[in-house]
């Protein structure tokens, strides 16, 4: 124990040195040292761009019925349509256009991704500090569901789930956010109780400072850096978690099809030779999470303090 | 498997190795879709069960590839009054095991259909009409029932006969129960073989649950002898798996080869596909029960219940359309809830033109110039294409203004919720059983009735006392041409007033290999005895 006497509470804090950079800054630093995993930001950048300005780059609106025409379907890549309008990529079955459809799918793919992981990281980094802090039968309590649900391939329990749920894109998210909260949950307690036992928690307590303030203030950011490397694996994980689950018919509704549905309703064309249907949207899945796992492999290398250049 | 070949035909011998190696010309094997769920030809009323029963069990009646009536067991029947049947059984028919067939086997099956222990869907609701049977000689059997019913032979011909053990020779048909004092057969000893003994083109031979089912050809069957001394009957119920199996030499036939891949069967010259059209009509049925409805959205009340709502979205769906670009040909567009080659189909009633200006018009005269909102139910692995063809109507609905979205689901929750009422406009398809005009019109457009068996998948609760009235005649009505007279108007009635939207007739495809031949039947059944070696 530090007899706290000693300490005159006017000393001041030693000051940070003006020449050490900030985190955030070291970290972009590093990051653009890999040149792949520039490629990815760059790529992913892009992708993000287009999604977001979706509505006024497409030359459709795949959801709404009233602009596709049946008798436009099936057309292949480069076609022209009756009005003289290039189909660069193709139509699909209900006349729609394969460009915007997947642009209009990775809107679909990015959002549900993000928010999901985003939501499951709350929750998950919540439940896992709380267990991390105060062990016994709260940990307890909290580490066997987890450990419950970890046991259960995630698709499984999304598929349960959304089968009670019903189909929508919002149920999707929910589904995604339950199947996924657990992974943080176990990673930050497994951080967590490793830096509870550090001096700077105990120096914490010794103050009587609240829980609330240790967890959120002391413990929280200590644990972020294998958080975020993980939240970038998963993003791409409920990426393509989505697109499996409305390949299978349960996720997003029909007539508003996300990047999974998308090569589902291309699949039985396959071998009838109207590849475009199917390939198109798997290249722009294959294609985005590949550049979020470029981007979460360079992080994983700053981030981790054992790989430590 | 090799043929002999002279050393002149080589050139085309190498044509023709890229086909695959034919089976013995003796032995045929057919991959079937689903697999039936017993060889007792009374425990389960399902295709499959059915098509399986065709070839070991005969019945009474039986029915040719457009289900019209033709003598089975039977070699001639008529009503000789209004409640009285006499059926002419067919003399010199041997069972299987070498005896004889006579009208006792036919009392037998009657009372042992109601007596199958555990039977997941029995017979009985095409044995309920028989009040009495009724043996005056071995060859000869009167029915009578309790009112005017027509239908006796179509039901006939539905079940099996099976022979009548030895201590049921002396058995009587009671409507309330035969007074049997053996134990009924069941079901697993016709399954393992013992009891599986009919009059049909094939014997039992072997039989594996879940791999296949072989049949050997009964040489002193009363008919047309078949071509093929073995028949293998192999269930693969994945379309992909099966469609290899074809290619790949493993099997001479299958069913229903996925839409998309028919056109590669059909330029393989080592292949074919024959396909006719199935007695199964995809409909939308549209709530027309009250002011309230379930799916409706931007107006008070319910556009439904105006006929000139119902009018405008028919005639915005392009049928044609639907058929060319979706279906891949595997559909016909439909003008009623029958094909019009069957029984009680009017052959005058045309497919409702495509005509968007007219739809248009017409919810403007309605008074919804703007359209409305609307949600289609429609199950998605139910019938060839379902969730697609849904997407398509919706299209062409959205094209008129009325903004449409689909709830797709699988078929066990889609069927669960439309009984709820839970859709306004959904999407179906109705096989007819029966193969005329009184099943789709009792089943999807008569008002509902439990008493009378009426409206019990009318989820739409369209009601037309005018109809209903036609119905009830008919089914009372034994002459036939009467009979067809009256479904046909009733058919034309329910059309024209709109109380039901038929989309198109689902046409069925068969996957064969070169050289083998089969007619397309409207009752969708693979028969093997029907298989012919082509010329």
């Amino acid at each position: 124990m530090i007899d706290r006497s000693e300490i005159p509470l006017d000393t001041p804090i030693e000051p940070v040195p003006a020449k050490a950079e900030r985190p955030a800054l070291r970290i972009a630093r590093d990051f653009v040292q890999s040149p792949a995993a520039v490629i990815g930001l760059i790529g992913f950048l892009v992708i993000a761009t287009a999604a977001i300005l979706a509505p006024w780059i497409t030359p459709q609106n795949p959801y709404d019925l009233a602009q596709l025409d049946i008798m436009e379907g099936r057309l292949p890549p480069l076609a022209e349509s009756f009005a003289g309008q290039t189909w660069w990529l193709g139509t699909d079955d209900q006349g729609r256009d394969m460009l915007s459809a997947i642009i209009y799918g990775l809107r679909i793919s990015l959002a549900v991704g993000a928010s999901s992981t985003l939501a499951a990281l709350l929750i998950g980094a919540g439940l896992g500090l709380v267990a991390a802090y105060y062990g016994g039968k709260v940990e307890t309590a909290i580490m066997r569901v987890v450990d419950l649900q970890l046991s259960f391939p995630a698709i499984l329990v999304a598929l349960i789930l959304l089968a009670i749920l019903g189909r929508g894109v919002d149920k999707v998210v929910i589904a995604l956010i339950i199947v996924q909260w657990a992974y943080y949950a176990r990673t930050i307690r497994g951080t967590a109780l490793v830096e509870r036992s550090k001096e700077y928690v105990e120096a914490a307590r010794c103050l009587a400072l609240g829980s609330r303030r240790i967890l959120f203030h002391h413990l929280l950011p200590n644990c972020l850096p294998p958080l975020i490397v993980i939240a970038t694996v998963q993003v791409a994980n409920a990426i393509a978690l989505e697109a499996t689950l409305s390949f299978l018919g349960v996720g997003v509704p029909i007539t508003e099809p996300s990047l999974g549905l998308l090569i589902s309703n291309g699949y039985g064309y396959m071998l009838s030779g109207d590849y475009w249907i199917s390939f198109f949207p798997g290249i722009a899945l294959l294609i985005t999470i590949v550049c979020i796992n470029l981007m979460g492999d360079q992080l994983r290398d700053i981030l981790n303090p054992r790989l430590q250049r | 498997m090799k043929r002999p070949i002279a050393w002149t035909t080589c050139a085309v011998a190498a044509l023709v190795a890229s086909t695959p190696p034919a089976a013995s010309a003796e032995e045929l094997t057919v991959a079937v879709s689903s697999e039936a769920s017993a060889i007792d030809p009374h425990y389960h009323n399902l295709g499959p069960n059915n098509q399986v029963r065709r070839h070991i069990f005969e019945s009474l009646v039986d029915t040719d590839a457009s289900q019209r009536l033709e003598p089975g067991l039977a070699e001639s029947w008529e009503a000789t009054d209004d409640t009285t049947w006499k059926f002419n059984l067919r003399r010199d028919v041997k069972f299987h095991d070498g005896s004889d067939f006579d009208a006792q086997d036919v009392i037998w099956t009657l009372c042992r259909i109601p007596n199958v222990p555990d039977a997941v869907s029995p017979f009985t609701i095409y044995t309920k009409a028989v009040e009495t049977a009724e043996t005056p000689d071995p060859y000869t059997l009167i029915i009578t029932t309790a009112t005017p019913y027509p239908l006796v032979p179509t039901e006939f011909s539905t079940w099996g006969i099976v022979p009548a053990p030895d201590d049921a020779a002396d058995l009587t048909f009671d409507k309330e129960g035969c007074a049997y004092a053996g134990e009924w057969p069941k079901t697993e000893d016709y399954n393992n073989g013992k009891l599986a003994i009919g009059t049909g083109p094939y014997k039992f031979e072997d039989y594996v649950k879940g791999d296949r089912l072989t049949l050997t050809r009964f040489d002193e069957y009363w008919g047309d002898k078949p071509a093929w001394e073995t028949v293998v009957i192999r269930p693969i119920t994945s379309d992909g798996p099966r469609v290899a199996a074809l290619l790949a030499g493993d099997v001479d036939m299958i069913e229903t080869p996925p839409v998309q891949d028919i056109p590669r069967l059909e330029q393989d010259p080592g292949f074919k596909v024959v396909s006719g059209l199935s007695n199964r009509v995809i409909y939308l049925h549209l709530d027309q029960h009250g002011e309230d409805t379930p799916g409706i959205t931007g107006v008070d009340g319910n556009p439904l219940l105006d006929k000139k709502v119902r009018h405008a979205i028919s005639a915005a769906i392009d049928r044609q359309a639907i058929v060319d670009r979706l279906m891949g040909g595997a559909a016909v567009p439909a003008a009623q809830l029958l094909p019009e080659s069957m029984f009680g189909s009017d052959p005058d009633m045309k497919v409702q033109p495509y005509d968007p200006d007219l739809a248009k018009k017409l919810l403007e005269e309605a008074g919804y110039a703007d359209g409305f909102g609307l949600t289609i139910g429609t199950p998605n692995d139910r019938y060839i294409n379902d969730e697609k063809v849904a997407q398509a109507v919706a299209q062409m609905l959205t094209r008129i203004g009325i903004q449409t979205q689909i709830d797709a689901s699988t078929a066990s929750v889609f069927f669960k919720r439309r009984n709820n009422y839970e859709f306004s406009v959904y999407l179906a398809g109705w096989g007819a059983a029966t193969g005329e005009m009184s099943s789709p019109l009792k089943a999807l457009v008569a008002t509902q009735d439990e008493a009378k068996g009426y409206g019990g998948t009318n989820r739409g609760r369209y009601s037309n006392p005018e109809l209903d009235a036609l119905l009830d005649q008919a089914l009372e009505t034994i002459d036939d041409a009467e009979r067809e007279a009256l479904l046909r108007k009733a058919s034309r009635l329910v059309i024209e007033d709109y109380g039901i939207i038929p989309l198109h007739y689902e046409v069925t495809p068969w996957g064969l290999r070169e050289g083998l031949d089969y007619e397309p039947r409207a009752d969708q059944y693979t028969l093997a005895f029907r298989v012919t070696p082509s010329s």
